[in-house]
Formats: structure tokens, C-alpha cells, sequence
């Protein structure tokens, strides 16, 4: 347990300095000058994060039972009533989490007035949690060596795969001869060669059919906070389900939902009500017939600024944002250097384009440089002519891995071998840096450094599409070279709405709509829009709509700013609560995408379903995605986590229990690194461990 | 994949070798002789000794881990060795010293990441028109602006202004939210999708559909899908870019047959036929692959005779009906109901949520099997997000109205038929327009009207209205520059059409210069007879200026 721990009650939250709470913020800054370096220091992150490794205190708040009468807004800090924790560091019983648990998912535990249905973006109003998502050179971007799991899992591992395919052909051999019909579709016949051979398809009847109950679940609804999974059986062993009618409502922990923007209820969505009446629902033609809208117009201007480059285009689909713009790039005679990890989107383009390509070892900028060495040096295969150019292709956040890449190291190489950058921030735009403008942001690196800006609307913004920035010239001369805007359809005017306002309340609006903010009221509100760098500014209000509005605290950047940060703090907790508790998990701490690695293929379905139908205490079901092999190597199958901040504290503890639980039971705690916590423990430090640059430092 | 197995239970078993049974004392004696002479071997390797050494240091001497890391370097070979895409250019090149290697780096130069834009290029960019508010068949071109007739948007059915279907848009939003923040294989499949999915095949009577999220990449990425290296596909000539850039994926035999011609395709399906007789060889799997209405000329395709075809030798049917579903057909299901044609024998279907239906994306259509197939094996739809829940709500409405309202579909074609009668006077032929005859009398030889400016290949029923200049001029660049004008022209008299964008240098076959116009069911009889007169007027203006 941690040394320095002090319980507290929510009530006396402030009791130590003796201020009422309505000034708790002050108090926080009045303890953080004093020298006492504390987690709460986080509400501050804007101006100092917190760089103290060891001295971070942690509570243990007591378990809050929602009183009717305690109204607070989700700016004021009031209480601590978000979080359901230990009792003075007893471990809740049973009866207890149970209890916690009933109904947790919709019925919110803090009362706040809130435009935002608690199912879909969880009420958490604890300041405490919430967190900086910045570059630390204490922190190194790349791990030295990847955790590996004892020999025994790899071995098993491989034979159950040699098991599965074994049996495949067993059955494959009898079934052919038992029941032709199943096969006839796989076969040659009557002159036809079958659309799909046996072969080509082995993989997927025999292996993946196993595990078809965990994929492509049926949902209704917003993918928020909470999914409502469609409840759906099977009488013939996964090869067809049918819907139950009834419906299950699941923790949310898979969908791109990084800021909480999907929703169907406040600011955004008024916003695209209101599109939806002026435009109506459908792009209508290509960009360059006569499908360019004032609105594409406003929103690639936004994006551009909100990326910090000079222009921008939006493509209406985030896949083909990479796989028709990449071939108006690059043609033969060109050298594409991808990543290994990257995206199939990106193949996709690099292939159309007939461009050479190399791969690197992921995220290897050693061999990134030995590549280019040797490439640049060589020339173009067996001419030995120079290339044209060369574009290296990069993701901010790998979305398998959830691992970020070294940008300052990679720019250091670009000074010197002179190729073009592509980063494909599809999953870190928005998600990443203390202004949730990306990779970028996070490593504190001009964004004009790199050549080609790409990302996706569909993960923090709740929207759909793509984008790609970069100079003017770049832009220009993509959009009259891109196969998208001359052939594909517009984005659609609710889509570039969703954009519109998520952005405009990341950024915040000036001059904003709200009356300015009084600095003795709220010190988290001023700092909002002020206080950042230059070329993350805010939304100049001329630029967006005229009949655009957001309510005050969209508009005027807190709310964005809050979202940033919970997800921060989420991120960073689960990742490193995961890894306290023994397991093998991949990526950055600071990453939204939290793989925990399952090796197993039997696993991997036990997972999934025991997260949905759980045999803990509580019974809270847990919507997870496994991933195995095409999309990761054989060996390393997965479960994904996709943090939100949507999701409260609570959440997260609840997520690390079932994990706890079930990592027990299928015998996943592979970690060889320092004693594995119980999962109490590591719910009552979590700001600690958030806050630490490194986690064996907290014992 | 046998392999980790057996190579991991043989030496468990010989490990213990105090109590080996006098049978098979001679097979350890073999593995015994083997071993020594493999040792022998790998000792002779130069370079061995370091091997042994940097292997046993690093796992000190535990056989166990070394064993498996054998296995890992071989499953790792045999990806590698299977992975589809393999980087170009490996092997060896020329020996340089690191000094060497630095200078060459110092030395390169890189051309710009972007060329300079051509005229031509400049002009499109500059020519593109900016819609105020609500796209439709009526759009302002300025804030506050008068509405001009937009004959430049797929709206085909007037779906995009529809207020009940925004009615049900704005539903969607208030239960669905924008955006569905995954792709269809992880919580992505809403039940909105799965519904239009069967609203979609029920309307056409297919047994199954999948939704793309985007209407260009359902094409090109459902192509590669099903054909692989070594599958043959017979094209026509004139289909659209996105096919052209699913056939580049799909990395099969292409051959291609004369546009709309299809005798031309009997003779390569037969000399195909005849080739493969010729080689032998295993049976692979044969498309034709074509567009129902072109999108590249307003042609359409003659299915009745394709399908014919394709029975005959023994092809299955890509029939890509972007901009036919919802245009064509007496309730807009395409060409397989303008013909009579069931839609099964189109093995695979493809149509557009963007273009008629007034939402967004694509669609595939086809058996169960094949859809299933891409559910899984179709780049854009297993790494793609799904599409937002409105753009399938939106559709199913779409979809419904064009069942319950086939006047829609009859107000098109009097409407097409309008807009043609006014330009008839400028085209080669009087009488060209018969609705009955099915391949548009593109192709007809005589030419009585001397003063023609204008040809249209497009069929009479299309909405979609490409127009060539009869007497272009001898660039390309002036040809465009001339259709431009006309578009201007057009502009500043109240009608939005659009010259015809291509992407010059990236085509596979370059199309012709043209004039695009797209008629909507929404206009009345007068604001199309102007908008036809419009452009009439303008054609005759630009061109006689020109002489
Ligand atoms: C790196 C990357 N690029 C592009 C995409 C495609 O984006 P979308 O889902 O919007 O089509 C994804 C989505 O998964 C991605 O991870």
C-alpha cells in the first residue's frame, strides 16, 4: 500500500487546509506552491504537470450512495461522489460490489445537470481524475524490450493452433465425404471455379467460425459509454445466429469513441439537428460537380487550424482518405517506407500507386535508418537510378499495439535524409496531447514539420471520413490529383456538422459565446482557452457557420478540455492498473488503445464471453474485441481496449476487476515484472499510478 | 503447420535415454549418426561457433527457449515467405562503404512532393461551384442567392431535399447518434445496417446485401475480393475509375472488349475460352465485369445479351449499378428490372447509397455466400468504420418510397425526355430518341443534320447525360476550355451543369472531353424545358463563337 496514503471521507474532502469546498481549486494550488506535490495537482496539468514519481498521495474515498438533494454542475467540484472504492482500505465484500454494481450502468451515482445521458457519457465530476496526455522524457516512447510470456504459453499456443488446423482437416476430410452440400459452394462446379476454394476459406470455417459469437455482435443505439448489444443465439454452431429480441447493456470498451463525441443528446447533436434541416441529409454529388458545400469549405478550414497546417481536405471515408490520395502522391519511380504495422488502408494506396515499397521493423527507427540508408544509396532496383522521392509512412497511434511513434525521432531523420513524412493519425488526432491535436501536440513538434498530415473523423470526433493537411500547394494539388474528390461522393452535411461542432468544442470558440470567465470562480475554465500555444488556437468564430452555436461550456473550451483530460487519466490508469496486476500489455501508458495480450487462441474466445457474461459479483456484462491473427502476428491474439472519456473512475475499476477475475481464472498473469497486485490495491492507488513516470517505482 | 508439433514431442520422447527399449535402439543409433553429421556440417559454417555462442549466452543454455525460438524464426520465414505483398528490390545491390553511403545521401535530391499544376488543372480547381445551403435540384450558388436549377448532383429521385426523410434522419440522430466509431466486425453491425441490408435485397429479390461506407470504394474494393492472381476478368472498355481501380488491386488477367460492343465480347470470352484450352491448367474463377448505366458516357449495358454470354462460357456477372439503381427500371431497381432480368443472375451487384438513395455509401448485393465473403475479405469493409446509422435509416426510407412512388421514376424519364427533345436539333441524328431500343442508337451511322455541334451516346431512359462536341477542338486542353465555357455560360443564366472531371495521367483509358448533365424528377415540365433550352443556347453560343 502506498506509504504516504491518507483516507479520507468525500465529505471532508477539504478538511486538511480547512477551506470550504466550493474553493477547492484554489486549495489545490495553494498546496501544490507549498511544495507538497500531490496527485489533485493533476487538475493543473495545463499549466504543471506533475513530474513526481514517489511522492504522489492517493485516497481512498468511501463508497458515495447518492443523496437526491445533491445537485452539482460538472464544472464545480463538489464532491468525490464519482468513484465507488474501498472502504478504508478494507476490500469491498461481495455483497458490497454487488450492490455498487445494480443498475450501475445507466443510473449515475453523482448528480449533476448534464445534457448527456449517463448510458452514453458518464457523469464524473471527481478532479482528481484527470490527467495531461504530454510527452515525458522521463517516459521513453518505445519500450527497450517487448514483454514476452513464459515458453510454456508460446508452446501452447502453438500447438493449440497445430490442434485446430489438425482437427479442421479431420473434419474437413469426413465432411466432404458426409455432407457434400456443406461444400458445394467451396467447389468447382458445373464449370464454375468456386468463389471461395475450401482452402482459401480453411481459416475461417475451421478456425475463426470458433469464435464468431465474439464478432461482429449485433448493437442498437449510440456506441458510447454503454453499448446495447442485440442478444442473438445459434442452433448450428456459429455458422448462423438469430436475434433473441431481448437486449443487453454492456460496458463499452471497443469502440474509436476516444472524446465521447457519439451521442444523442447534447451541443454536437443539437448542431446536426439543426444541419439536418437546413441541408438535409446527403452530400449529393463529387466535390468537384456540384457537391461542394459552404460547409466543406468551413470545415476543412477548421480542421487545417485545428490541426495547426495550413490546409486541408475531407475525404467522406477514412479508409479511402488513405487509399486515393496515396496514388495522387506517389507513382513509379517512387519509394514508399511503411511501417510494418500500418494500416490496410495504406497498403491499399501504396499498391494502387505502383510505387516500390519497403518495410520497417515497427517502430524500429534504427532500422527505419539502416532502410534508408540503404535505399537512398541503392536506387531504384537494378536501374540504380535515384528515386524520385521517397515518403515515409508512419501511424501516430497504432491501433493494434498502442504504441505511438518516436516523432522527434523520426523528424531528426527526415533533416538529414531528406524523404517526405506521412503520419497517419487515425487514432491519435484528438486523442493525443494536452490539446488533443495529435501526436503533434503531444511530442510539442511544429506540425508544419510534417509534410502529410492525415487522420480520421471517425474515433475522437464521433463522425466519419478523413482528412489530409499540409501546405497549400500539397492540398491544392491533391484535390484536383485525389480519385476521391473527383469521383466519390461528398462528405454529407450531419457528418460535417458532428465534425464542425466536436472540433469547435475541443478547441474552444473565440471570442467565445459565454461571458468571459471569472478567474476567482474556476481556475480550470480560464486556463482553457488562453494559456495554449500559439498554433493550437481556439475557433475563430467568423470561420464556422453563421446559425452555428454550441452551449457555453462547449463553446467556450471547457468542456472539451475535460474530455482531453479524463481520457488522459483513463488511458493512463487502465494501462498501467493493467500491468500492475501481471498482465502483458502493449503500447504507451499514455495511448487510449490498450491491447492485453492473450497468446492463446482457446482464450481469446473465453475472454470475450466471460467479460459479457461475468461470474463476478456484480454481473456489470463488458463489451470487449479480441483481435488475432491476420490483423496481429500468429502468436500474440489479443483483447483491444478502447478507452473513452466517456467512461468514468468507476469504469475503469469495474473493467480492472472483471480482468482481474477472469485473468485469474484462464491464467493470463504472465508478467514477469515486479509482484502482481491485487486488483484492490491498485484501484485505491490509481492516481498514483497515473501520476508516476515509472511504474516499478510504486511498490 | 504440422511442423511445431512433431519437431517439439521428438525430443521429449528421446531425452530420457537410460531406458530406451532394444527395439529402437537402431532408430536412435540413425538419429544419433544424423545429429553428428549435422553437427559436423553446421561446425564447418564459417561464422558457426559465434552462432552457438550468441544462442547459448542468451538463453543460458536452456534448450527449451532456444528450441522455440527456432520454431518462431521459422513460422516467421514462412510468413514472410507467404505474405502477399513482398518490398521490391531486395537482395543485393552494389557494395558501398559507409562514406559512400553518406555522400550518395548527401547528394540526392528529391523532386517536390507535388508537381506543379497544370493549366487545365488550375482551371478545374478554380471552376469548382460552391453550394450554399440545401444541395438539390434547386441550389444557391452565393449566400443569400437566388436558387438556380442544379443539374450537376445524382438526385436522381429528389431524395436530398425529401422532408420526410430528413424527418427520419433527425430520428436516427436522436437515437443513434453520427457516428458509429467502428468498423461492422467490432460493434460496429447496427441494426439499422442490417435492416437496410434487407430492405435493399428484398427490393432488388436477392437473397443477401452489405453496406460499404463509401459508394466509390464498395466497387474497388469488392473486385479484389473475390478475384485473385491468376482469375480472369473480361471488362468493358469504358467503365468507370473505381473499377479500374478495384481490377488494379485484384491483380488478375484483365482483358478488355470494345465498349458496349458485344460481339466484341463473344470474341474474347471465346478466345479466352480458346486460350485456356490451349494451356490447360486449373479451373480459376472468370467475371465479366461492366457498368449497368456508364458513368463515363451515360451508355447502358445490353444485360439480357451478357447474361446470355456469360452462361455460355461459364462467367459470373460484376455488374456495377452506381448511377443505374434508382434511375432506371419502372420502380429504380436498376437494369435488371429495365430488362426483366431476375437480379440473381448478377452474381454480384453493386449500387450506390450516395447517388439515388440521398444518403451515403454503397452497397453489394448478391447470394449469401458472396456477401458473407466480403464481410470478412474486403479491405474497405473490414478495416473501415461502418457507416453512420442515418446514412442506412435514410436508404431503407429511400429505398420504401421508391417501391411505394414509381411515379418518381416516371417523372424522371418524362423529364429526361424533355431535356433531350431540346437539344435533338443540335444532335447528328432527329430521330435518335427511341426510348425502345435499348442501346440508345449511340452508334447510329447516318448523319443527316450537317450543322450538328453536339452527339450524345447516352441512353434515352438515362438521367445521367454526357455530351461530346461533334467538331472539338485539336487539344484537349482547348476542348475542356471550350465545354468550360459552356458550363459558364450556363451559370450565368441560372443552370448548374458540369464538364465532365477527369483525372488526366491516372486514367487507365483516357475518356473523351464531355459535358455532364443530371436530370431530376423534381424539376417541372417548364424549368426543364429551360434547362435544356439554357444549354442549348450556350452550346450554340460557344461554338459559334469559336468558328
Ligand atoms: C490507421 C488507420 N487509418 C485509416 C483508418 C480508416 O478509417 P475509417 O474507419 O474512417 O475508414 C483506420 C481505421 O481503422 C486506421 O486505423
Amino acid at each position: 500500500m502506498p506509504r504516504t496514503r491518507s483516507s479520507k471521507a468525500s465529505s471532508s474532502a477539504s478538511s486538511v487546509t480547512g477551506v470550504p469546498a466550493a474553493s477547492a481549486p484554489r486549495n489545490n494550488l495553494a498546496s501544490q506552491a507549498g511544495g507538497s506535490a500531490t496527485a489533485r495537482s493533476t487538475l493543473l496539468g495545463v499549466i504543471t504537470r506533475p513530474r513526481h514519481s514517489d511522492a504522489a498521495i492517493s485516497y481512498d474515498s468511501s463508497p458515495h450512495h447518492p443523496v437526491d438533494d445533491e445537485v452539482s454542475d460538472q464544472s464545480t467540484i463538489s464532491s468525490y461522489a464519482s468513484s465507488i472504492g474501498t472502504v478504508n482500505g478494507s476490500p469491498p465484500s461481495d455483497d458490497e460490489l454487488e450492490r455498487m454494481y445494480k443498475g450501475y450502468l445507466e443510473k449515475p451515482n453523482v448528480l449533476t445537470q448534464s445534457s448527456y445521458k449517463h448510458s452514453e457519457f458518464g457523469h464524473c465530476n471527481n478532479p482528481n481524475y484527470r490527467y495531461t496526455s504530454q510527452y515525458n522524457p522521463a517516459e521513453p516512447v518505445t519500450p527497450e524490450a517487448e514483454p514476452l510470456p513464459p515458453y510454456y504459453v508460446l508452446l501452447t499456443t502453438y500447438m493449440s493452433y497445430t490442434l485446430l488446423i489438425l482437427l479442421g482437416h479431420i473434419r474437413d476430410f469426413f465432411g466432404k465425404k458426409l455432407y457434400p452440400s456443406y461444400y458445394e459452394h467451396l467447389m468447382p462446379r458445373d464449370g464454375y471455379a468456386a468463389l471461395n476454394s475450401d482452402f482459401d476459406s480453411f481459416y475461417i470455417r475451421r478456425l475463426k467460425v470458433r469464435l464468431d459469437d465474439c464478432f461482429s455482435r449485433p448493437v442498437t443505439g449510440v456506441p458510447g459509454r454503454t453499448i446495447m448489444l442485440l442478444d442473438r443465439y445459434t442452433n448450428d454452431c456459429r455458422e448462423s445466429f438469430h436475434l433473441s429480441g431481448t437486449q443487453t447493456r454492456a460496458l463499452n470498451v471497443s469502440s474509436y469513441n476516444y472524446l465521447g463525441f457519439a451521442s444523442s443528446t447534447g451541443g454536437c447533436a443539437d448542431a446536426v439537428e439543426e444541419t439536418l434541416k437546413r441541408y438535409g441529409p446527403a452530400g449529393a454529388a463529387t466535390r468537384h460537380d456540384a457537391g461542394t458545400l459552404d460547409l466543406h469549405n468551413q470545415a476543412e478550414k477548421l480542421t487545417a487550424r485545428f490541426v495547426g497546417s495550413e490546409a486541408a481536405m475531407i475525404v467522406s471515408m477514412g479508409f479511402a482518405t488513405n487509399s486515393t490520395n496515396i496514388p495522387a502522391l506517389v507513382e513509379k519511380g517512387c519509394l514508399v517506407i511503411s511501417d510494418e504495422f500500418n494500416h490496410a488502408s495504406i497498403r491499399f494506396g501504396v499498391r494502387l500507386s505502383g510505387a516500390s515499397v519497403r518495410t520497417f521493423k515497427h517502430n524500429d527507427v534504427h532500422a527505419l535508418e539502416d532502410l534508408l540508408r540503404d535505399c537512398i544509396a541503392q536506387g531504384q532496383p537494378r536501374t540504380h537510378r535515384p528515386w524520385k522521392k521517397i515518403v515515409v509512412i508512419v501511424e501516430g497511434l497504432f491501433s493494434m499495439e498502442g504504441t505511438m511513434v518516436n516523432l522527434p525521432a523520426v523528424i531528426e531523420l527526415k533533416r538529414r535524409y531528406k524523404f517526405y513524412l506521412y503520419v497517419d493519425e487515425a487514432h491519435s488526432i484528438g486523442a493525443l496531447g494536452p490539446n488533443g491535436r495529435g501526436v503533434c501536440d503531444y511530442f510539442g513538434v511544429d506540425p508544419r514539420e510534417i509534410d502529410i498530415l492525415m487522420g480520421t473523423f471517425t474515433k475522437s470526433f464521433g463522425a466519419a471520413g478523413g482528412y489530409i493537411c499540409g501546405t497549400k500547394d500539397l492540398i491544392d494539388g491533391l484535390k484536383v490529383r485525389s480519385h476521391a474528390f473527383c469521383y466519390a461522393e461528398a462528405m454529407s452535411p450531419p457528418v460535417l456538422t458532428q465534425i464542425i461542432a466536436s472540433m469547435a468544442a475541443i478547441m474552444g470558440i473565440a471570442p467565445p459565446l459565454a461571458t468571459p470567465v471569472d478567474l476567482d470562480e474556476d481556475v480550470s475554465d480560464s486556463v482553457s482557452i488562453w494559456s495554449r500555444h500559439q498554433s493550437f488556437g481556439p475557433a475563430p468564430r467568423q470561420e464556422l457557420p453563421v446559425w452555428f452555436s454550441l452551449p457555453p461550456n462547449m463553446a467556450n473550451g471547457t468542456e472539451g478540455r475535460e474530455r482531453l483530460r479524463r481520457l488522459a487519466f483513463n488511458s493512463r490508469y487502465l494501462s498501467s492498473g493493467l500491468r500492475k496486476l501481471g498482465f502483458i500489455v502493449y503500447g504507451h501508458r499514455d495511448s487510449p488503445i490498450i491491447p492485453l495480450l492473450l497468446y492463446n487462441p482457446g482464450k481469446m474466445g473465453m475472454f470475450s464471453r466471460m467479460m459479457l457474461n461475468r461470474l463476478g459479483p456484480d454481473k456489470t456484462p463488458i463489451a470487449v474485441v479480441i483481435v488475432a491473427y491476420p490483423a496481429t502476428p500468429l502468436i500474440t491474439s489479443r483483447v483491444r481496449f478502447c478507452l473513452s472519456a466517456s467512461h468514468t473512475k468507476t469504469d475503469i475499476d469495474l473493467l480492472l476487476r472483471a480482468c482481474d477475475e477472469v485473468g485469474d481464472i484462464l491464467n493470463l498473469k504472465f508478467s514477469s515484472e515486479g509482484p502482481h497486485w491485487p486488483v484492490d490495491k491498485v484501484i485505491a492507488s490509481a492516481e498514483e499510478l497515473v501520476a508516476t513516470t515509472d511504474l516499478d517505482l510504486v511498490q | 503447420m504440422a511442423t511445431p508439433s512433431t519437431m517439439v514431442s521428438a525430443p521429449a520422447g528421446a531425452s530420457p535415454a537410460d531406458d530406451i527399449s532394444p527395439a529402437l535402439l537402431p532408430v536412435v543409433a540413425l538419429l544419433s549418426s544424423t545429429l553428428t553429421y549435422l553437427t559436423n556440417w553446421f561446425n564447418s559454417i564459417p561464422g558457426s561457433p559465434i552462432l552457438l555462442r550468441y544462442i547459448r549466452s542468451s538463453y543460458q543454455n536452456d534448450p527449451w527457449r532456444s528450441l522455440l525460438e527456432v520454431l518462431l524464426v521459422a513460422f516467421a520465414l514462412r510468413t514472410l515467405l507467404a505474405r502477399r505483398t513482398r518490398g521490391e528490390g531486395e537482395g543485393k545491390g552494389l557494395r558501398l562503404s559507409e562514406k559512400e553511403i553518406d555522400e550518395l545521401v548527401d547528394d540526392w535530391q528529391p523532386v517536390p512532393l507535388v508537381g506543379p499544376m497544370s493549366d487545365l488543372e488550375k482551371r478545374t480547381l478554380e471552376s469548382v461551384p460552391v453550394i450554399y445551403g440545401q444541395n438539390g435540384a434547386h441550389a444557391r450558388v452565393a449566400p443569400g442567392g437566388k436558387p438556380v436549377l442544379n443539374l450537376a448532383v445524382y438526385d436522381w429521385l429528389g431524395f436530398v431535399e425529401n422532408d420526410e426523410i430528413k424527418n427520419v434522419a433527425i430520428d436516427t440522430l436522436h437515437e443513434y447518434g453520427v457516428g458509429s466509431c467502428g468498423p461492422m466486425g467490432f460493434y460496429g453491425t447496427i441494426d439499422v445496417h442490417t435492416t437496410f441490408e434487407q430492405d435493399v435485397a428484398e427490393f432488388l429479390n436477392v437473397e443477401s446485401a452489405i453496406i460499404y461506407a463509401q459508394g466509390f470504394s464498395a466497387v474497388s474494393s469488392a473486385i479484389p475480393a473475390f478475384a485473385k492472381r491468376g482469375d480472369i476478368i473480361v471488362a468493358d472498355r469504358g467503365v468507370n475509375f473505381a473499377i479500374h481501380k478495384g481490377l488494379q488491386l485484384a491483380r488478375c488477367t484483365v482483358r478488355w472488349y470494345a465498349h458496349g460492343d458485344m460481339k466484341d465480347l463473344e470474341r474474347v470470352l471465346a478466345s479466352v475460352d480458346r486460350e485456356i484450352r490451349r494451356k490447360g491448367g486449373r479451373l480459376t474463377r472468370r467475371f465479366i465485369v461492366t457498368e449497368g448505366i456508364f458513368e463515363n458516357d451515360g451508355m447502358m449495358s445490353d444485360l439480357p445479351k451478357i447474361c446470355e454470354l456469360k452462361k455460355k462460357y461459364k462467367y459470373r456477372l460484376v455488374l456495377d449499378e452506381s448511377m443505374s439503381f434508382g434511375m432506371v427500371g419502372a420502380h429504380g431497381r436498376g437494369l435488371t428490372e429495365h430488362y426483366g432480368v431476375p437480379a440473381e443472375e448478377v452474381e454480384i451487384l453493386i449500387g450506390s447509397m450516395a447517388n439515388a438513395l440521398g444518403a451515403g455509401g454503397g452497397f453489394c448485393a448478391g447470394s449469401q455466400h458472396v456477401t458473407a465473403h466480403q464481410r470478412i475479405n474486403s479491405g474497405a469493409s473490414v478495416f473501415s468504420a461502418a457507416i453512420p446509422a442515418m446514412h442506412a435509416t435514410v436508404s431503407s426510407a429511400a429505398v420504401k418510397m421508391m417501391q411505394s412512388q414509381p411515379y418518381l421514376l416516371t417523372n424522371l424519364r418524362a423529364n429526361v425526355l424533355t431535356f433531350r427533345q431540346q437539344l435533338v436539333k443540335l444532335e447528328p441524328s432527329p430521330n435518335l430518341i427511341a426510348p425502345s431500343s435499348p442501346n440508345g442508337g449511340a452508334e447510329t451511322p447516318f448523319t443527316n443534320n450537317k450543322d450538328a455541334l453536339i452527339s450524345i451516346p447516352s441512353h434515352p431512359d438515362s438521367g445521367l447525360i454526357h455530351i461530346f462536341l461533334v467538331n472539338p477542338p485539336d487539344t484537349l486542353e482547348e476542348e475542356e476550355n471550350v465545354l468550360q465555357e459552356i458550363v459558364d455560360e450556363c451559370l450565368a443564366n441560372g443552370v448548374i451543369i458540369t464538364r465532365a472531371r477527369r483525372l488526366r495521367g491516372q486514367e487507365s483509358v483516357e475518356p473523351e472531353p464531355s459535358l455532364k448533365v443530371c436530370v431530376s424528377a423534381m424539376f417541372s415540365r417548364k424549368e426543364t424545358e429551360k434547362a435544356g433550352k439554357t444549354l442549348r443556347d450556350a452550346i450554340v453560343k460557344v461554338c459559334s463563337k469559336r468558328r
